[in-house]
C-alpha cells in the first residue's frame, strides 16, 4: 500500500465513523441502527482482499472502540475477522457480479459479526449484549449495511486509486469487467 | 487467479498479528490497572471528535428530521396527543405541589436522609443515543470541566435516568437504568422493603430482584433510591412504578417488573447530580 492509499483509507474510516456517529444513530429502526464501521471492513475485503479487509476492519473497530462502552478491542476484533472472511469470497464476484454480490455478502457478512459480537461480549462478561432483542440489532444491521453497501465500495475504490474498478467499469459503461 | 502462496501467508500472519494485538487490548481495558490507559485514549477521541459530530449534526440534523417526521407522522401525532394529556395532569399536579413538597422535605429530614434539591447540578443536552446496538446510554454534551465526573447520578424527565460512566474534558456517557448492566437499591411502600431494579435492556420494564414473595405490591407504586450506605445513589430519587409482580407457588422471591418513571425515550435536557458515590 502506498502512502497516498494509507492516507485515503485513513480518510475513509474517519469519514465513516463522522458518519456513523452522526446520520448512523439517527436512522433507527426499531431501536437499533446500522453499523457502517462494520460494513466497511467487508465492503474493503471484498474490494481490495482477505489483507486489506483485515487491516481496515482492524482501523474501523478501533475506532469505533473509542466510543463504546464495550471493552477495548472487541470491535477491532471482529472487524478484522469480518474483513478478512469476507475477502475469501472476493474471488466469486467476477462470476455473479458487483451489483449482486456487494450487498449480498454484506448482508450475511454483516449479520455474522454482528452475533459474533454478541457471543464473544456475554463471554468478556457484558451482560448487556443478552439483553437485547438480538434477532433485530441483527436484522436492522445487515439489510443498512447491505444497502450502504455500493456506496461504501464507491469510496474504498477510490481509495485504492482504481480508476478501472469494477465499480466503475459497470457504472460508467455498463460492462462486466 | 489463486494468490501465491507466499503473499497468502503474508495474510495470515496480518490477521493472526492483528487478532493477537486486539486481544491484548481487550486484556489491557479489562484490567484494573491498565484500564485508565484506555480510558484516557477514548476521553481524547472525544474530545476531538465532539466538536465535529456536533457541527455535522448541525447541518444534517434537520434534514434527518425531516425524513424521520414523515416516516413516523403517525406516531408523531399521538405523541402530541399524549403530551397534550400529560399537560393537562401537570397542570393539576402543581396546584397541589407546595403541600406534597413541604410533606416530602419534612419526611425526609425525619430521616436523615440527604435531599436532592440541596445538591448542586448541572444542566447538560444529549448529544447522541446509544452509539452501539447492545448499550442503552446517552452521551451528553458536559464533562470534567463542567463539573461532572465518574458514578454520578443523571436525573431528568422526573425521575432516574442513570449515571454517569465515562467523562471526558468536555462530554459524558451515562448508563441508562435500562442498560443491561445497570443495578439501582430501591426502596418502597413503607421504605422498610429494599430491592435492586436490574435493567433488561431498551425498551424492556425493569426487574426488582430479592423481594419476598407475597410481599404486598400496589400496581404504580412508586420506587425511589434508597440510598444505603455504600450505595451508588443518594436516597429519594423516584425511579420506577410498580408494573406487575406475582410469585408461583414455592417461589422465595416475587417477580416484579416495573416502568421507569422517567421517559428515557425523550431527553433531550438532562442533569447531572454533583454527588459521588463513596469509594
Amino acid at each position: 500500500m502506498t502512502p497516498r492509499v494509507v492516507l485515503r483509507l485513513g480518510l475513509v474510516v474517519v469519514a465513516v465513523l463522522v458518519a456513523q456517529l452522526t446520520v448512523g444513530l439517527d436512522l433507527r429502526i426499531a431501536g437499533a441502527h446500522p453499523d457502517l464501521m462494520l460494513a466497511l471492513p467487508i465492503v474493503a475485503g471484498l474490494t481490495g482482499g482477505p489483507r486489506l479487509g483485515a487491516v481496515v476492519g482492524f482501523a474501523a473497530g478501533l475506532a469505533a472502540d473509542l466510543f463504546v462502552p464495550t471493552p477495548f478491542g472487541l470491535g477491532a476484533l471482529v472487524g478484522c475477522l469480518a474483513g478478512f472472511t469476507a475477502g475469501r469470497v472476493s474471488g466469486y464476484e467476477a462470476e455473479h457480479g458487483t451489483w449482486v454480490m456487494t450487498p449480498v455478502v454484506a448482508l450475511f457478512w454483516s449479520a455474522a459479526a454482528t452475533m459474533l459480537y454478541a457471543v464473544l461480549g456475554a463471554v468478556l462478561g457484558q451482560q448487556q449484549v443478552l439483553k437485547v432483542d438480538l434477532g433485530v440489532v441483527v436484522a436492522v444491521v445487515a439489510f443498512c449495511n447491505a444497502a450502504v453497501s455500493l456506496p461504501l465500495r464507491a469510496l474504498v475504490n477510490w481509495s485504492l486509486d482504481r480508476r478501472s474498478s469494477p465499480w466503475h467499469a459497470e457504472l460508467v459503461t455498463g460492462d462486466r469487467p | 487467479m489463486a494468490p501465491s502462496p507466499r503473499r497468502s501467508r503474508r495474510t495470515l500472519i496480518t490477521v493472526v498479528v492483528l487478532v493477537l494485538v486486539s486481544i491484548t487490548l481487550i486484556t489491557f481495558d479489562e484490567r484494573s490497572g491498565t484500564h485508565s490507559l484506555t480510558s484516557g485514549i477514548r476521553s481524547v477521541a472525544h474530545d476531538v471528535f465532539s466538536p465535529v459530530v456536533a457541527g455535522v449534526n448541525d447541518i444534517l440534523r434537520p434534514v434527518g428530521d425531516l425524513f424521520a417526521g414523515a416516516v413516523h407522522y403517525g406516531a408523531l401525532q399521538s405523541e402530541n396527543q399524549k403530551l397534550q394529556r400529560t399537560i393537562g395532569q401537570l397542570r393539576q399536579q402543581l396546584a397541589e405541589r407546595p403541600s406534597q413538597a413541604r410533606e416530602l422535605r419534612e419526611l425526609t429530614a425525619l430521616e436523615h436522609l440527604p435531599f436532592l434539591d440541596n445538591l448542586p447540578t448541572v444542566t447538560a443536552q444529549t448529544t447522541e443515543i446509544s452509539v452501539s446496538n447492545f448499550e442503552g446510554d446517552i452521551t451528553i454534551d458536559k464533562g470534567r470541566s463542567d463539573g461532572v465526573d465518574l458514578g454520578m447520578p443523571v436525573v431528568g424527565a422526573g425521575g432516574l435516568v442513570g449515571q454517569v460512566t465515562f467523562a471526558s474534558h468536555h462530554s459524558a456517557i451515562v448508563q441508562l437504568i435500562t442498560d443491561g448492566q445497570s443495578a439501582v437499591g430501591v426502596t418502597f411502600g413503607s421504605k422498610e422493603s429494599f430491592s435492586i431494579l436490574d435493567g433488561q435492556g431498551a425498551g424492556n420494564p425493569l426487574t426488582a430482584q430479592f423481594i419476598a414473595a407475597h410481599t404486598r405490591l400496589v400496581r404504580g407504586e412508586t420506587m425511589v433510591t434508597s440510598g444505603l450506605s455504600g450505595g451508588q445513589f443518594p436516597s429519594g430519587i423516584p425511579v420506577a412504578t410498580v408494573f406487575s409482580s406475582h410469585a408461583t407457588l414455592g417461589a422465595t422471591f416475587e417477580a416484579v417488573t416495573a416502568r421507569p418513571i422517567a421517559n428515557l425515550d425523550q431527553l433531550a435536557y438532562v442533569d447531572v447530580v454533583q454527588w459521588e458515590p463513596a469509594p
